[in-house]
């Protein structure tokens, strides 16, 4: 890439330039024959899968493994890694944005590799893919979507947690060719798949099947644009059309003139198709308009979001439009000011004073120059243009008064990590775009995987990223592919970690612990910070006693929870119950949860802890779920019996309080038997309710009879007589009983009740009983009942002249001729 | 009302959007119409931030309980909307997804949403009942819902019982996270005080969170780029004040004697709202238009909701008032309301002054129908409060609360009973009682429980045995106590209420109701302890000059408890207080720079752990009003659920009766 001119490869298609770029030179073994392999690349110019296609004949070459295995290569042909497969025929092979390969097989099973170096998780497709075969599978930067035989579909949109889901089944027939738009681009924010089935196309989601309708199928290709907004469609006569991907507008039309059908059609950015035979590469832009590249064999097309790779033996090659700010400033004759700029710069180094005379001339648009050129500069693959771009734009900043140069800054550094991945050792050929699209932390986890550790780490300082995760990566695969003694890996990797912030020494046990070194994890978890963390790797490694101190010392509950779960299932229950009860926290948990779910766990717990009165509640409670009184009786028989030993008071008075309960559900039922009217029954009532409703109901004796047998106090027995009286207007009792001299509660209660219900004569004759009361309140007593004559006696009795001036006011009739007779009395007399 | 300056530091109508877009966010995840299944203590919850509309806007068609156990399959998505902590929730999820789809035709599309985080236990449960793989899981970080603008709560309904009956840990850990979160959002509480051994908890955890935070930012890739470098202290929050429920029993037992309290004890506020029977609010007029939406289907037409919260004309200015002037205060807007309404009718009325009045007219109208609204319920209240048990019961609670012998109440104590009280009211007075002597003596107590269990039926005897498991109904033991040496380091055991009382002066003879000048006036004369302890730190001198008259002593200075030690010896429970530093001596110091070098607004955060009273609330807001004059300072009340008497000894009451 010495080439001194800048517009080295550029191509006019329409009034687009295009630029075909060689990144790598040599890439493949010149006996590796691409035509017999599937390749599939990763996004933002990342790794190469590739994989025999064994349906073909192929050269034996001695040497060579008979074994099949997915290879795994950089852009420039590095070999990364090599995958065993021997899980038969591939019907899919993608990759995710963050690198994770997907294979797929014939039969559903899905394993996801990560890291690229043949760590994988398997799922399932389910959903009949065993039964009906998975035909072929499309991915997208998140997910994927495989066709079974039966034309059904399946979509799976997240790998962390993979949920195969079944789209609405589309109909029956041949399906030519098919795509999908990502989730990211639809209106409905999840997948869409296009179907070409019969001579038109059908668009599936997770809800319908729709069908638009087309009539000029079958279609043999169908891509979609990198934003969704476009799709390509190659019909049976060779013709390429570019519609809206709502199959409303049609765009342009392209006649290949070809008789065979490409082996590949897809997008080179959001404006360029490519279709793409073995060895011939067609380029379609706007308006129909093409160009074509020829090659010597095999040629396999990488789409990107910005253009293509286009991978053969000899070269990778990257085949895209030409970025407007360098089309700008390089075009033949342009005249614009970024292009002046650069000249100037020329004409500077040779001391030219028609620099100075340029850069006046294009003053007033010098910020938009110097901006265009940044940006070139990020654009431009070549170190010597990006070193004169920036030089230019330099120059053009210098001239300029006020101008921030944070964005100059920004892009020299982003062009230091980018041309350092794009060093042939490392093979990660990514376009400016794609950088700021990957994001630095995915450019640095790329490296990561591919064990590129100084690197990464001189970059994260470089870019002021945290490297922890690099350092934890780096010491998991010490830990792995050493064989030293675990004391001296422990050393090793603790020294170098000293100091560093944020290390999750967890993640680099799992790793020692994965490799069966189960004393180093142990050793390695000690240094984990984070107690939560270490819960479920010392789970693992059986570590039980452990593993709930540190889950307990977290403080998360959860996490607590989950250990005991664990623990329930695999230790006796006796060994279970002694590893919490030392633990209040634990045997708190368990206790709650068992009181949901698992009353004989209680039950077992309370009688191994020694604690009858708990036991006892328990089957308290047991009682209380008993529909019938005779299976309540027999729980509460029991709930006492627990306690016969017990000595303590608490034990003592629940003894007795149970042996009580049990005593009333039976006069309780007799009840129900001797009374049968409409007031329900007595079941389940408390002995005040049961002595209220018996009194209501006119059985007083009963009532005096429950109150002897439970030995309820006075006070209480009385209150509650005069409720349920007063409720029920049994007047005559209350009468009754107000011949008794003295009522333990007073006789003020009876008057407020009486009073209450509204018998202000029966509530009157309770006012001379109050005794103990003032005067005054007498007097208002009085007054409530409406017995003015009657308040004014006793104001009179109290010689209490203002009140009786008061009830004056209040009297009428002959209650007033009274009262004026009772003040005339009480007046001193003149 | 004026919104608080506080609202603008930590801004909890932020909060508010947030849950509302990340919930509305993973609805629109699902694509089509579906059915949400809640679980019925979220409703409300939901209901405060997201209305019932803008979900049928993403295309909600059908809600329903998972207790209802009804589930249909109307429509092919169904998202459950579940908080994960629970076991047996989850469990009943795994039920119900078996269910219909064992019983429906289509093929369904089931997806999760665990609040406020997706556990262990639950995907371990999910996954013994085989539908892990059947459900897309997702999870919506809801921790403190904010009730008003200085009052964040975690909605944790179950988080008293838990913490002192069954003593499960589950709420300090969804209290620390929450609160973890404040901090990595407003930098590091500079300083940490709080008085209970939960306190404490809480406090420990922080700080282990904080040292965890460092590896869990790093090892999470979207915020890396923020937190890599470690939180450093706050310039807006001044310190976090935690305060144990366990410290101050009391204060929740005691009858709420403010507007809102009383609200509370009668009606049970929940989410901001009160449900009521239409009669008592005599004929206002139909729902007004700002009514929060709720994720509830309609109610019985007898009952309707009534919202109570700072959209309400008149209620803010009423909520944290006594009772005792509310009568007044509505007596004042009706007749301000009347005049405004004569003048406009006698004026001589220009095309200006009619445009002003019209202009007018809505808020107008909306102050009358929230007059209406609150009249009805003042008078409601009223009956209540006139009622001879009702003064019966302040009376026991009034004494007890001012320091009288405890035995003088025991008669009427006895007396309620057996008039068959609410069995809540008398458990109260009974673990007032209790909590401010220290347990009763075991004589007396047994009787009482004999009484209860006569009165109220025997399967009381498990509330009785909850009770003192609670702490709140304990026989009085000789070596239990403050005089206990033992004790020593780790705080003590009980409280010393005398001595308490005299020193933090908890109860004030003339209390003034109508012009408060003291935080009593919330219980007419007893100042609750968790607010004094509040004033120990931010009214030090108030609080100083209270107890002590005579001049010449001079206030204590410095931050903390400082001044206020030896009380807090005799107060149980670990006292903490901790100071905590960034990392990065220079990074507090540029953000420091950054936020400018004037003095904004600082903010204390008082957490309630185990639930906080709207007494208390109104009391804090009170001393906010004081220190917002003074120096510009405001208090924002954090808790994990709001809680009252009858929700305190209702953790214990057993609820079931014999053959039922």
């Amino acid at each position: 890439m010495t080439s001194n001119n800048p517009r080295a490869g550029w191509e006019k298609i329409g009034d687009q330039f295009y630029q075909k770029v060689q990144l790598y030179e040599s890439v493949f073994d010149a006996d590796l024959e691409l035509e017999n392999y599937f390749v599939a690349g990763a996004p933002y110019g990342g790794a190469l899968a590739l994989w025999r296609d064994a349906s073909k004949v192929a050269r034996y070459r001695t040497g060579q493994s008979t074994k099949s295995t997915i290879d795994i290569y950089s852009s420039s042909g590095k070999l990364i890694s090599n995958i065993n497969w021997e899980k038969g025929p591939i019907k899919g092979l993608g990759w995710s944005d963050d690198e994770k390969l997907l294979v797929v097989t014939e039969d559903g099973i899905v394993h996801c590799y990560f890291g690229l170096h043949g760590d994988f998780q398997p799922f399932l497709l389910g959903h009949g893919a065993e039964e009906y075969g998975v035909v072929s599978c499309r991915f997208w930067s998140q997910g994927f979507v495989a066709l079974l035989g039966n034309n059904t579909l399946i979509a799976v949109s997240s790998f962390d947690e993979p949920r195969p889901r079944v789209l609405a089944q589309p109909p029956e027939g041949e399906v030519h060719s098919w795509s999908l738009i990502p989730p990211a681009y639809t209106l409905s924010r999840s997948v869409e798949v296009l179907l070409a089935i019969d001579k038109t196309i059908y668009v599936v989601d997770a809800s319908e099947s729709e069908d638009r309708g087309l009539s000029d199928g079958p279609f043999k290709h169908i891509s979609v644009s990198p934003n969704g907004r476009f799709a390509a469609l190659y019909t049976e006569d060779g013709k390429v059309w570019v519609v809206g991907s709502d199959f409303q507008n049609k765009y342009s039309e392209y006649d290949s003139k070809a008789k065979t059908t490409p082996t590949q059609i897809c997008w080179c950015g959001n404006d360029s198709v490519i279709l793409a035979w073995e060895d011939e590469v067609h380029m379609v832009g706007p308006n129909g308009a093409a160009v074509k590249y020829y090659y010597d064999d095999q040629v396999h097309v990488v789409a990107d979001i910005d253009g293509v790779r286009l991978i053969t033996n000899e070269a990778c090659e990257f085949l895209h439009k030409v970025p407007d700010p360098l089309e700008e400033i390089f075009k033949l004759g342009s005249t614009s000011a970024a292009s002046v700029l650069v000249d100037s710069i020329e004409l500077l180094e040779k001391k030219s004073p028609k620099a100075d005379e340029n850069i006046q001339r294009i003053k007033p648009n010098l910020p938009e120059a110097v901006e265009t050129c940044i940006r070139a500069a990020g654009d431009e693959f070549n170190h010597n243009f990006q070193k004169q771009l920036l030089r230019a734009a330099s120059f053009g900043k210098s001239v300029l008064d006020l101008y921030s140069s944070d964005e100059f800054v920004d892009m020299c550094e982003d062009l230091r990590v980018l041309n350092a991945v794009r060093d042939f050792r490392i093979g990660l050929f990514l376009s400016y775009e794609q950088y700021c699209r990957l994001t630095p932390e995915r450019l640095i986890a790329r490296l990561v995987n591919r064990r590129k550790y100084l690197l990464a780490i001189k970059l994260s300082d470089f870019l002021h990223l945290p490297s922890n995760k690099i350092y934890v990566h780096w010491a998991s695969q010490k830990v792995r592919s050493s064989s030293g003694d675990d004391d001296a890996i422990r050393e090793l990797v603790v020294e170098r970690l000293r100091g560093k912030h944020g290390i999750s020494f967890e993640t680099i046990a799992r790793a020692a612990y994965d490799e069966g070194r189960s004393h180093l994890a142990t050793t390695l978890l000690n240094h984990e910070p984070r107690a939560g963390k270490q819960v479920p790797l010392l789970l693992n490694m059986e570590e039980d006693e452990i593993a709930l101190n540190k889950a307990i010392e977290s403080g998360d509950s959860d996490l607590v929870f989950f250990v005991l779960l664990q623990l329930k299932s695999k230790l006796p229950l006796a060994t279970f119950l002694r590893t919490i009860s030392e633990k209040p926290v634990a045997a708190a948990l368990v206790e709650s949860s068992a009181r949901a779910q698992d009353q004989d766990l209680l039950k077992d717990l309370y009688y191994q802890d020694d604690r009858p009165v708990e036991g006892s509640n328990l089957l308290l409670e047991d009682a209380m779920h008993q529909p019938q009184v005779h299976a309540v009786m027999d729980k509460l028989k029991l709930a006492a019996r627990l306690l016969t030993d017990a000595k303590d008071p608490t034990a003592i008075m629940h003894t007795r309080a149970l042996t009580e309960a049990t005593q009333l559900l039976k006069m309780q039922e007799a009840f129900d038997k001797e009374i049968t009217d409409s007031s329900g029954s007595f079941l389940g009532l408390s002995i005040n309710e049961t002595m209220y409703r018996l009194i209501k109901s006119g059985y007083s004796k009963r009532a005096a009879s429950v109150q002897s047998a439970f030995k309820v106090p006075e006070k209480s027995w009385w209150w509650v007589r005069l409720r349920a009286l007063t409720a029920a207007r049994l007047w005559g009792e209350v009468e009754e009983i107000a011949k008794s001299k003295k009522s333990p509660i007073g006789w003020e209660p009876f008057y407020n009740e009486v009073l209450g219900a509204g018998n202000t004569r029966l509530a009157s004759s309770f006012i001379p009983k109050c005794t103990s009361l003032q005067p005054a309140e007498r007097i208002e007593m009085w007054v409530k009942c409406g017995m003015i004559v009657k308040a004014g006696e006793e104001a009179l009795k109290a010689k209490d002249l203002a009140s009786l001036e008061s009830l004056r006011d209040k009297a009428n009739g002959q209650q007033h001729v009274e009262i004026e007779r009772m003040l005339t009395q009480l007046r001193p007399k003149k | 009302m004026a919104a608080h300056p506080a609202a603008k530091v930590i801004n909890t109508q932020e909060i508010t959007d947030k849950a509302r877009r990340d919930l509305l966010q993973l609805l629109e995840a699902v694509r089509g119409k579906k059915n949400l299944v809640l679980e019925r203590s979220l409703a409300g919850t939901i209901g405060l931030f997201v209305k019932f509309s803008t979900l049928q806007e993403y295309g909600v068609d059908k809600v329903f309980f998972l207790e209802n156990h009804n589930v249909d399959s109307s429509q092919r998505n169904v998202i459950f909307l579940l908080r994960g902590d629970n076991a047996k929730t989850v469990r009943t999820v795994a039920e119900q997804i078996k269910l219909v789809r064992s019983e429906s035709k289509i093929d369904h599309e089931f997806s999760i949403i665990w609040i406020p985080r997706r556990t262990r236990v639950s995907d371990m449960v999910l996954e013994e009942h085989g539908v892990l793989g059947e459900a897309t899981i997702s999870e919506l970080a809801l921790y403190f819902v904010p009730l008003e603008q200085d009052l964040m709560s975690l909605e944790l309904e179950s988080s008293f019982s838990d913490l002192y009956l069954r003593k499960e840990p589950t709420s300090v850990f969804a209290s620390a996270t929450a609160l973890m979160r404040l901090q990595k959002q407003y930098g590091l509480f500079p300083r940490i005080l709080g008085k209970g051994d939960n306190a404490k908890r809480l406090a420990d955890l922080l700080q282990r969170m904080r040292s965890e935070e460092d590896v869990n930012a790093s090892s999470d890739p979207s915020k890396t780029y923020l937190t890599s470098f470690g939180l450093t202290p706050s310039s807006v929050v001044e310190n976090l004040i935690i305060i144990d429920r366990e410290v101050d029993f009391p204060t929740v037992l005691a009858t709420q004697l403010t507007y809102q309290g009383l609200i509370d004890e009668n009606f049970g506020i929940s989410n901001n709202q009160i449900e009521v029977d239409t009669s008592v609010l005599g004929g206002a007029p139909a729902p007004p238009q700002q009514q929060t939406g709720t994720a509830q289907p309609p109610t019985a037409a007898t009952k309707r909701k009534v919202p109570l919260d700072s959209s309400d004309k008149l209620y803010p200015s009423l909520r944290d008032a006594n009772f005792a002037t509310i009568g007044p205060t509505l007596n004042q807007t009706a007749r301000r309301l009347q005049s405004d309404q004569q003048n406009i009718k006698q004026q001589d009325q220009s095309i200006a002054d009619l445009r002003s009045f019209v202009s007018k007219l809505p808020s107008y109208q909306a102050e009358q129908a929230s007059l209406k609204i609150h009249t009805g319920l003042a008078e409601e209240i009223l009956k209540v409060t006139r009622s001879e048990v009702f003064s019966a019961m302040l009376e026991v609670q009034q004494n007890l609360l001012a320091g009288s012998d405890p035995s003088t109440v025991h008669e009427n104590i006895e007396e309620l009973i057996a008039r068959d009280v609410p069995l809540k009211t008398v458990l109260r007075l009974l673990c007032l009682e209790s909590c401010l002597s220290n347990g009763i003596r075991s004589r007396d107590l047994e009787s009482f429980k004999r009484q209860i269990l006569q009165a109220y039926g025997f399967q009381h005897i498990l509330t009785l045995a909850d009770l003192e498991k609670l702490g709140l109904l304990v026989p009085r033991e000789s070596h239990r106590g403050y005089l206990n040496p033992i004790a020593g380091a780790a705080g003590q055991t009980a409280t010393d209420w005398n001595a308490v009382r005299k020193s933090l002066t908890l109860w004030i003879d003339d209390v003034q109701e109508t012009d408060p000048n003291d935080t009593a006036y919330v219980f007419s004369g007893y100042a609750p302890l968790s607010v004094r302890l509040v004033q120990c730190i931010l009214q030090k001198s108030y609080l100083f000059g209270l107890v002590n008259t005579r001049q010449g002593n001079t206030p204590p200075t410095g931050g903390g408890w400082k001044g206020f030690e030896d009380t807090l010896t005799r107060i149980r429970g670990a006292t903490v207080d901790v100071t905590q530093k960034g990392h990065d001596a220079d990074a507090s110091h540029a953000r420091k720079t950054l936020r400018g070098s004037k003095e904004g607004p600082k903010v204390s955060v008082v957490f309630f752990l185990g639930g906080v009273t709207y007494a208390e609330i109104a009391a804090l807001r009170f001393v906010s009003g004081q220190l917002e004059k003074s120096s510009w300072r405001r208090i924002v009340i954090g808790t994990t659920h709001v809680i009252s008497g009858d929700r305190a000894v209702g953790a214990a009451v057993e609820k079931r009766k014999f053959v039922e």
